[in-house]
């Protein structure tokens, strides 16, 4: 069976949810059967042959009933401008899900989550995913971090039992003062002694090397969600490499986004 | 009644049912748009290219968009020719389609080791002699910006395998048509082209240049016209097949090269933007020769007159 699919999906819904930040929901029921959370979708954003590349996008949330597949974006460039054009009612030409996702916990597990920005987006399939299993007895802490209040996002789709919700702004505008990762270290200071908890992260680099060397210094596994640029998306061009820890390169596309801190070399 | 097409060419000594082929280096070692649809319905499949040794390749950044076209500087990374053969090569003898392996090297020397090697894989269809990698810091493009070392290159190549020979050449050069013979002289049965223009970008936050090795490979729609006229000047001055692409995007793009007298097109970048590009490419070909009543071969070189 086919891993990822081509497919031209109807546009359900394109809103901006706080300022040029946009949810879109399509109908691609075979993506939404397949995707698992941290994979992206590869998306063209226009019609015509500028911007020629298609732009990776984290999936961050499915519907197998419906066949709907979410994604949450920031507009930042021409591509993402485009997109948050589109029409509902009008086709997405996508292909997905592609990439690796975070291996998930298996039972009694404390998972906190630290995202910052646009990284919420594919953090509230995982806590949504985690939490649907209350047999397997996981917890779920995510840690949200914005500039500002105003950029803040994503708390109201993280309300689901199991989940408890953290904000953190730089300014102090909202929530806490402070990066998340500050939250982070207290999180871990306060969990001393119990059991080690599985530390999941997606948002910008300087975050992430924090949280690398935060759970380097504790000895606690964590995965990462990286970006690089890309090209084909699915692992034929190469383009989009990160360093191995260990010799040459991986494909961001392909071999993650999510990798083990461990794993790569964030620099 | 409806006219039954013949789109098969043979291009020194390769049979292809159609003239549609993928790229060096955009199609990996055929495994990942094969998610995509059956493989098997391309002309023939070009690998990524190989070094005698495994190679890296550059430090990230390594793609970069520019209008109608993309900046690469992936810098060959490939799992050296022995690698290839212990991990590709099971997977690609399967395919009912030509393969060819596309090579690269730093010296005379490796081109002649790697072509050696690749020569003892029964079902190889031919080598593409990449002598236009502008990339890496040797070899490469060097060799193919003066008749001399493309010569000498070839040559080392023919003396090292009874495979097909072709000499993939690059843009970069002022008198293409002095580069091609050459290649043909010493012993080249067909030629492919082109590579990548070398072209550049700086990020104006940073100011500093985007590449680490400064200039990286332009490819994509923003190419053609380029890519279309060298082709063109190519098959003036020789009288093997030539292979054409650069930007081919549309089956209207793969048209005008065979019309230009490429007798097969490869497709590039196309892939990323559309990974079915190159089935709606045979079937826009096959369309065309239908509507005009003709075959594949009386396309080749219509334009010349
Ligand atoms: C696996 C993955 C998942 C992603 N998930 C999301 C998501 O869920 N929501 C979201 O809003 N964004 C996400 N991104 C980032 C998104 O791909 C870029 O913001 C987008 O490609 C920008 O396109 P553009 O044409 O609007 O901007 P451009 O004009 O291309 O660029 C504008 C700015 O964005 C930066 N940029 C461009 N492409 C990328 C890229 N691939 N990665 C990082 N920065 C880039 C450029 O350096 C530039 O500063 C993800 C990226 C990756 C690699
Ligand atoms: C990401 C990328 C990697 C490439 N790697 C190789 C390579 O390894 N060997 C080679 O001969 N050409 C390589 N090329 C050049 C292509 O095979 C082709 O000649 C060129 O991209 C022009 O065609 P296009 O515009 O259709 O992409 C590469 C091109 C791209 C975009
Ligand atoms: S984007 Fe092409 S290999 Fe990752």
């Amino acid at each position: 069976m086919n891993n990822t699919v081509a497919a031209l999906a109807d546009i359900v819904q394109n809103k901006e949810i706080a300022p040029n930040i946009y949810h879109m929901k399509i109908k691609a029921l075979d993506i939404a059967k397949k995707a698992v959370p941290g994979q992206f979708l590869h998306i063209r954003c226009g019609k015509t042959l500028s911007p020629l590349l298609r732009r990776p996008i984290s999936i961050a949330d499915t519907d197998e009933k419906t066949g709907c597949v979410e994604i949450i974006y920031r507009v930042v460039g021409e591509g993402t401008r485009l997109l948050s054009q589109t029409l509902t009612g009008h086709k997405l030409d996508v292909i997905g899900p592609l990439g690796n996702g975070f291996p998930l916990p298996e039972k009694d597990a404390h998972c906190i989550i630290v995202a910052g920005g646009i990284g919420t987006a594919p953090i509230i399939y995982l806590a949504k995913k985690i939490a649907s299993e209350p047999k397997n007895k996981n917890s779920v802490t995510t840690v949200l971090g914005f500039t500002t209040k105003s950029e803040v996002f994503g708390e109201g789709y993280l309300k689901f039992p199991g989940v408890e919700t953290i904000i953190a702004t730089d300014d102090g505008s909202y929530g806490y003062k402070g990066f998340p990762t500050d939250i982070l270290e207290r999180l871990l200071q306060e969990h001393m002694g119990k059991t080690d908890p599985i530390i999941y992260s997606c948002g910008p680099k300087p975050m992430l090397i924090k949280v690398k060397e935060i759970a380097a210094s504790k000895n606690i596994r964590a995965y990462l969600s990286l970006e690089e640029h890309m090209a084909c998306g699915v692992g034929a061009c190469l383009g989009c490499s990160v360093k191995s820890s260990r010799k040459g390169y991986k494909k961001v596309c392909k071999d993650g986004p999510v990798f083990e801190a461990g794993e790569v070399e964030l620099c | 009644m409806k006219h039954d097409v013949d789109l098969s060419v043979n291009i020194a000594g390769i049979n292809m049912k159609n003239p549609v082929m993928v790229a060096s280096g955009t199609f990996g070692f055929g495994r990942e748009y094969s998610d995509f649809y059956d493989i098997n319905k391309l002309g023939a499949l070009v690998t990524k290219g190989l070094t005698f040794m495994p190679k890296n390749g550059n430090p990230p950044p390594r793609v970069h968009e520019t209008p109608a076209g993309m900046l690469n500087s992936v810098g060959l990374e490939n799992p050296g020719v022995q690698g290839f053969i212990e991990e590709e090569w099971p997977h690609l003898s399967e395919l009912a389609i030509p393969v060819i392996a596309n090579i690269d090297g730093d010296t005379v020397e490796d081109y002649h080791k790697t072509a050696k090697k690749l020569s003892s894989l029964e079902g190889l269809a031919a080598l593409e002699v990449n002598i236009s990698c502008p990339n890496v810091e040797k070899g490469g493009l060097a060799f193919g910006q003066e008749p001399e070392s493309a010569f000498e290159v070839i040559k080392a190549v023919r003396e090292a395998t009874r495979l097909p020979i072709i000499a993939k050449l690059s843009p970069n050069v002022t008198h293409i048509q002095k580069i091609a013979e050459a290649a043909v002289s010493a012993g080249a049965d067909a030629i492919s082209l082109i590579n990548t223009l070398l072209g550049m970008a700086i990020d104006i936050d940073t100011q500093q240049p985007i590449f680490s090795r400064k200039f990286a490979g332009l490819s994509g729609p923003a190419v053609k016209p380029v890519a279309l006229r060298m082709v063109w000047e190519v098959c003036e001055a020789v009288d093997v097949p030539v292979i054409g692409m650069g930007g081919i995007t549309t089956w209207q793009d793969a048209v005008e090269f065979i019309l230009a007298g490429a007798s097969a097109v490869a497709i590039g970048t196309a892939n990323f933007v559309n990974p079915t590009a190159p089935l709606e490419i045979i079937e826009g070909i096959k369309a065309y020769l239908d509507m005009k009543g003709r075959n594949l071969q009386d396309l080749i070189g219509a334009a010349r007159g």
